[in-house]
Formats: C-alpha cells, sequence, structure tokens
C-alpha cells in the first residue's frame, strides 16, 4: 500500500482544519457544553456548507460519495477540535449502514439526502456501546436488535439522560420494543454490516484519539513555552521537554497504524477487524500518554477547570473505552493471532 | 516499626494497643459520622467539612489527636511503633481524610520546634482540641517549583505588627481554616531563598481574600488567597526575620513523616477497591489486567517496608529513603488510577454514586495530580539526583 494521501484529500483537510481553527474555538466548545442540549444548530449548519455531513453519501442521493480514506484525515481534525458535535455518527456511520442496507430505496430517497444536505442527525446503538450518543436530538435512530437493524425515532422510545466525565458527549440509555415495523434489515444480513460499522466507530475514534493526542502535546510545548520558573521557560528543562518528546514519538508511530486500518476498512480486507482494533489501541495510547505528559508539563494548572487542556484530557478519557474498550480490542487481534491456522510470520504479517 | 527484625519486643503490649484503637474506631466512627468512612482523602477534601470538625473534635475527646506530640504540648508522645499501629488502625476502620491534618502534622511539629513558648500555648492546645483549623501558604503563581521565587511580601510596623501583601495559590481548604502559615518576603530586594519570614495570620480579616479555583474534576478544594495589607500580629513571626526558607523546608520535611503511613492504609483500601471491582466487571481474568494488578500489589508492599525503613531512624530527618519516596508513591498512585479506570472500561465514562464505582473515578482523577502537588515528578527526581546522589545542580540564574 501507497500511503501518499492525494494532493484533493490534503486540501480537504486543510479547509476543515481552517474552518475549525475559527469556528470551534475552546470557549466556543465551552458555551455549547454549557447549553442543555450541548449542540449547536448554528455550527452544524456550518459543518453542512463545509460539505462535511454531504462526504459519504453517493452522488445519486446528493452527496459527495467519497469514503473511508477521505474520512480518515478529517477524523483526526475532528478529534484535535474537539468538536461537541456527532458529525461523524450521522454523515459516516449512519450514512454508510443506510447506503448498505439491502434495498428499501425509499428510507435511503429519504434519508440519504437529508444527511447531504445537513438536516437529519441520526444515532446509532451497537451493543458494544452502553449507551446511545445523541439519542435524543436524532430524526432517526438506527439500533442493533440480535443483529437486526431497526429503526427508530426518539418518540417510539424511552431515553434516559446520562452525564459522561466529558461534557461535550451526550448519552442516553434507551429502552425500546423491537417490532416487525421497526425493523429495517435481518440478522442474517445485519451481522456482516454491524461487523462493519463497529470497525468504522472504532476506527472513527482512533482517528479522532490521534488529533486529540495532537492537540494535548501542542498545548503542552504552548504552556511550557510560556510558563516560566527558575528564570527560564520550563520547556527548557530536559526533564519537561523530553516528556512531550515521547508524545510526538508515539503519535508518528500512530499514523501509519491508523492510515493502514482506514484503507484495510476501505478495502474491506480480511484483515480489517485487526488494524481496526491495532489503530484503537495504538491511538488510545497515544492519547492517554499526551494526557499525561501535558498535565505535568501544565503543572497544577493543568488539573484545573480554567485551562484548556482538560476539555480534550476528558474527551480523550471517554473515546478510549468508547466503541470497545481496551480489553476488547486486545481480545480482537488475541483472538486472530490465536485462531487454529492463524496466519503468522513474515510471508503474511507484512502483507 | 523494627518488630520484624526485633519480634519479641513488646509484642503483646502493641496487640493490645491495637485493638484498643480499633475497639474505639469501631465505637465512634458510627453513627453520623458512619458516613464519612473512606471519604474526605485527596479529591474528596471537600466532603462534608464541618461533620468532618465534629469528628476531630470526637477524636480529640478519646485523646486521638497529635498521638506523636510530646506530651508537654498535650500529645501522647507515642512510639513511632505505635503512631504506625495507629494510622493502621484508624485507615481500616476507613478513618475520614483529617481535617487537622495541616495542623497536626505541619504546623503543629514545626511550632514545637520552632516557635516560641507564647506560640507554642496560643496554638497548639487548639489543634490538639479540633477548635482550629490550619493552611499551608507557600505556592504562588510564580512560585511553584521554584519554590524560593516568593514575591509575597511582609513588612514590620513601628507598633511590631506585620503587614503581609500578594498572593498565594493551590490553597488546600483555606475556606474551611481559621489560620494560615506563610513565607513571605521581609527583605527588600532580595531574592531566592533569601530574606524570607515565616508568619502565622488569622484568615477571618478584612486583608484577605479567598477564591476557590475549580478542578477539572468539578470539585473546588484548591484556592487562591489575596493579601492585601493583611495584618500579622506581633508575635506571628516563628524564628527569625531572614529565617522563612529554613522553616518552611524543616516543615516539608515533617510532611513526609509518619503521617504517610495512614496514606499506604487508604492505598491499600483502595487497592481492595480496584480488585473488586475487577472481579464485578469480570476482567479479573484479563491477564493483562491481572499483571498490572499483580505490579501494583507488589509496588504497595514495596512502598510500606520502605516507610518502616524510613521511619525506624529518626522520622525527622531525610534520608535517602524518604527522598524517594514522594517519587514513588505518586506514579504508583497515579498508575493505580489508569488501571481503575481500564477494570471499569465504558462504564468508568459515566460519574456514578455506585460504591463500586464512585471511589475509582475519583481516584482517577485525583491521582491525574499526584505527580504534580508537593514538589513534581521533575524536583523530586532533581532532589534524589542532586541530594541523594551529590550530582551537580541543574544551572540556575544566579540568586
Amino acid at each position: 500500500m501507497d500511503f501518499t494521501f492525494a494532493e484533493q484529500q490534503i486540501a480537504f483537510r486543510d479547509a476543515v482544519r481552517k474552518f475549525l481553527i475559527i469556528e470551534a474555538a475552546p470557549e466556543m466548545l465551552r458555551e455549547i457544553w454549557e447549553t442543555k442540549s450541548g449542540r449547536s444548530r448554528e455550527l452544524r449548519c456550518k459543518l453542512a456548507d463545509q460539505g462535511l455531513t454531504a462526504i459519504s453519501v453517493p452522488e445519486t442521493y446528493g452527496g459527495i460519495g467519497l469514503g473511508d480514506l477521505d474520512w480518515i484525515l478529517l477524523q483526526v481534525e475532528l478529534g484535535y477540535y474537539a468538536i461537541p458535535d456527532s458529525l461523524s455518527d450521522t454523515a459516516y456511520l449512519a450514512s454508510w449502514l443506510l447506503e448498505h442496507l439491502p434495498a428499501d430505496l425509499a428510507l435511503k430517497r429519504e434519508w440519504l439526502p437529508r444527511i447531504a444536505a445537513g438536516t437529519a442527525r441520526i444515532a446509532v446503538g451497537h451493543p458494544v456501546n452502553l449507551l446511545v450518543a445523541d439519542a435524543e436530538l436524532a430524526d432517526l435512530i438506527l439500533l442493533w436488535h440480535d443483529d437486526e437493524i431497526h429503526g427508530v425515532t426518539a418518540s417510539d422510545v424511552k431515553l434516559t439522560p446520562q452525564v459522561s466525565i466529558d461534557a461535550s458527549r451526550r448519552l442516553y440509555a434507551i429502552e425500546w420494543s423491537p417490532s416487525a415495523r421497526t425493523r429495517l434489515c435481518s440478522a442474517k444480513q445485519g451481522a456482516g454490516l454491524w461487523q462493519q460499522v463497529l470497525n468504522r466507530g472504532a476506527l472513527a475514534l482512533a482517528a479522532q484519539l490521534l488529533g486529540l493526542a495532537q492537540r494535548m502535546v501542542d498545548l503542552g510545548v504552548d504552556y511550557a513555552a510560556q510558563r516560566k520558573q527558575f528564570g527560564k521557560p520550563v520547556g527548557a528543562f530536559q526533564a519537561v521537554k523530553h516528556q512531550l518528546a515521547d508524545v510526538a514519538v508515539k503519535i508518528e508511530f500512530t499514523k501509519p497504524v491508523l492510515f493502514r486500518a482506514a484503507y484495510a476498512v476501505d478495502r474491506d480486507l480480511d484483515d480489517a477487524a485487526i488494524q481496526v482494533s491495532h489503530a484503537k489501541l495504538a491511538a488510545g495510547d497515544a492519547a492517554r500518554l499526551a494526557a499525561r505528559n501535558a498535565l505535568q508539563a501544565h503543572g497544577a494548572m493543568g488539573y484545573t477547570w480554567e485551562a484548556d487542556l482538560q476539555m480534550f484530557m476528558k474527551r480523550a478519557w471517554a473515546l478510549d473505552a468508547a466503541w470497545g474498550d481496551r480489553g476488547f480490542h486486545k481480545q480482537r487481534v488475541a483472538d486472530a493471532i490465536f485462531a487454529d491456522g492463524a496466519e503468522l510470520g513474515p510471508g503474511s504479517t507484512f502483507n | 516499626m523494627n518488630a520484624p527484625m526485633n519480634p519479641a519486643a513488646n509484642l503483646s503490649d502493641d496487640a493490645a494497643f491495637r485493638s484498643e484503637v480499633a475497639d474505639w474506631m469501631r465505637t465512634h466512627l458510627s453513627g453520623r459520622f458512619a458516613q464519612l468512612r473512606h471519604r474526605g482523602g485527596p479529591g474528596d477534601e471537600a466532603f462534608e467539612p464541618t461533620l468532618r470538625k465534629d469528628w476531630e473534635r470526637e477524636l480529640a475527646a478519646g485523646g486521638w489527636t497529635c498521638v506523636g506530640w510530646p506530651r508537654a504540648h498535650g500529645g501522647r508522645e507515642l512510639s513511632i511503633a505505635r503512631q504506625v499501629i495507629f494510622y493502621e488502625e484508624y485507615a481500616r476502620a476507613g478513618g475520614p481524610g483529617r481535617m487537622g491534618h495541616i495542623g497536626e502534622g505541619l504546623i503543629g511539629p514545626t511550632l514545637v520546634k520552632y516557635g516560641n513558648a507564647a506560640q507554642q500555648a496560643r496554638f497548639l492546645p487548639a489543634i490538639v482540641a479540633g477548635r482550629e483549623y490550619w493552611a499551608q501558604g507557600y505556592s504562588e503563581p510564580n512560585a511553584g517549583s521554584d519554590l524560593a521565587n516568593v514575591q509575597t511580601r511582609c513588612t514590620r510596623q513601628a507598633d511590631g505588627s506585620w503587614r503581609v501583601t500578594g498572593q498565594k495559590i493551590w490553597t488546600s481548604l483555606a475556606q474551611e481554616s481559621d489560620w494560615i502559615f506563610v513565607v513571605a518576603r521581609s527583605e527588600p530586594g532580595s531574592k531566592g531563598n533569601k530574606g524570607l519570614s515565616f508568619l502565622l495570620l488569622p484568615l477571618a480579616q478584612s486583608g484577605i481574600q479567598i477564591r476557590p479555583i475549580r478542578q477539572l474534576n468539578g470539585g473546588a478544594e484548591f484556592n487562591e488567597v489575596f493579601f492585601d495589607e493583611a495584618i500579622a500580629d506581633s508575635d506571628a513571626l516563628v524564628g527569625a526575620p531572614g529565617e522563612g526558607w529554613k522553616i518552611a523546608m524543616a516543615l516539608l520535611e515533617i510532611e513526609r513523616g509518619v503521617s504517610t503511613l495512614g496514606q499506604q492504609m487508604h492505598f491499600a483500601h483502595e487497592f481492595s477497591c480496584v480488585i473488586a471491582a475487577a472481579k464485578a466487571f469480570g476482567c479479573d481474568r484479563d491477564p493483562s489486567i491481572r499483571d498490572r494488578i499483580a505490579r501494583a500489589a507488589t509496588g504497595l508492599r514495596t512502598m510500606r517496608y520502605n516507610a518502616l525503613r524510613m521511619l525506624a531512624g529518626d522520622a525527622l530527618s531525610l534520608g535517602r529513603e524518604a527522598l524517594i519516596y514522594k517519587y514513588f508513591w505518586s506514579n504508583w498512585h497515579r498508575d493505580l488510577g489508569r488501571l481503575a479506570m481500564d477494570v471499569l472500561g465504558s462504564a468508568g465514562d459515566l460519574p456514578s454514586d455506585d460504591p463500586l464505582i464512585r471511589p475509582l473515578q475519583q481516584l482517577f482523577f485525583f491521582s491525574r495530580a499526584d505527580t504534580i502537588y508537593g514538589g513534581t515528578n521533575e524536583i523530586q527526581l532533581n532532589l534524589i539526583a542532586e541530594r541523594g546522589l551529590g550530582m551537580p545542580r541543574e544551572p540556575r540564574p544566579a540568586a
């Protein structure tokens, strides 16, 4: 595989980055977090104006028709700016799932154009997560039931909000009854689709964790340059700067793993699940180390509400355990390695 | 405690003392105090402060405050071995975080050593009785790791009293305290650790404003304390003018003494909570979790033996084994917090009142700060290298 991104992909990433620098400044995030819904209609409209809601939607439904490799760099930015919006759930996961439902064109005709236009929020309830993110504001909730796929609206179900350590998330316990009316897809066809949604959910979070790790390092570097003790910036001390360098190393080594996972998902390769789990673990490690060392570089300030670092740390701690916690992903890697007839050794490992 | 090396010594007396403490705790940490069990530790210090002050007075009535202090100052003058037993049984019973810690553990012993007779008579009985509570005024916005860079200044008035102006920060429980001890610059133009003085001030006065600092977990047990011509009376100076640094450092050495043993008992309790959660959440069979739990178990024992060894000699001297302690426990505890969250998995993301979950979330959040407060990892390693190994000092600007 060639790890080079296309110029167009880089240009899209850069454009989104420029947009988010302005539209997702930390003080705006704090404002949105304090609201009851935790979501900003205005922000979602602006994301749609940037084309972000239309990325996955096929052109026939009014979208741009791009795929996993186009998303991956953007997901890193969504993590870096920690936007308080479940854009990825709607525009990446739900869009993919709806498009790949067997038949039921009416449903696709109804929802895919709305996703592209940014006028629909769709939540996804996969059993690997205890709770459903953003269920209350969702126009449609796609739910797992014994591998079947069901579609319900918030008024069909009982939602109980649950507070997360990350104030930017809006999580709900959901009580509902599956019925023939809500069923969109059989278990036979649903099982494979759910597996792929799981991989995409975990891949998206791996990318966001990588972005978060980079943001935390950047905040640590900035702070260590400004903060003076013993007559010089604390970042001049090797004991401080080496810790941030350690994180930079982790981040750089996470990138190829992440991009390889995106490629495996995009091409629907047999090893996609292991590649995704590897990426999620690696990005989780990077984000955890970034949180730890950026906090250390901030000294006591890092432990305050006032310093922006806390927003990104808490997001990272929460996402590290979402779409499969560490135990889950380690188990997937172990299962693949210890499976009967697993193809190990240089001939297959380095494919 | 030299018992392991000298098994015949006073074992039965110690056992009797141990059960005396345990019985007392069982009888008294009950009723309205029952809700304080295992609460009020680091990260939880804002929990029920009024009730915890009542608890301090309950302890005082039973003669269980200041157990290591000299009898002449109202203590029990217990041997190190007995103090260890007391702290162990206190923590084993779930005794709450001590509101009186800064008075009993820090300023009290400092006054015993450096205070004059009038100061001892004025302050020590109120600490022993649980009537007055203390805050520590060391750190400033520009004096954290570089603690000697204190800029708060104090000036002596014609009547012998003092005026203090400046700002302290990260002051634990200042809003619940009656007095604060501060290190302030008494020689204008002095730099670094020269020209500092150690003063005692009442917090309830118009020259002092206290502003809580909100922590990332939402709580607020630290404060900023602003001094604007705050008044300290003519007998507020501990030691001589200019001796502030010497006294401040002596106090920090006391901080690393006997009271750390209670902390280890609390760690042992938290560790048992992690294991209970691992069983409840079904990850007690997960090899990577088991490995980390086993490491944590060995770390806990290592700390305990080191602490007992550290206390075997003169508890107030700062040997190499004491130098390494902060670095060891803070990293161990920070890792335990991480382990606790990994045990909880995605359930850890949801703040909960479940007695299985809440203490672990709290452990995780506050242990993020362990390697920072009370001397960062970086400062600890410099101390170990420079004082322990005699290595060249990190270049610093001329004081």
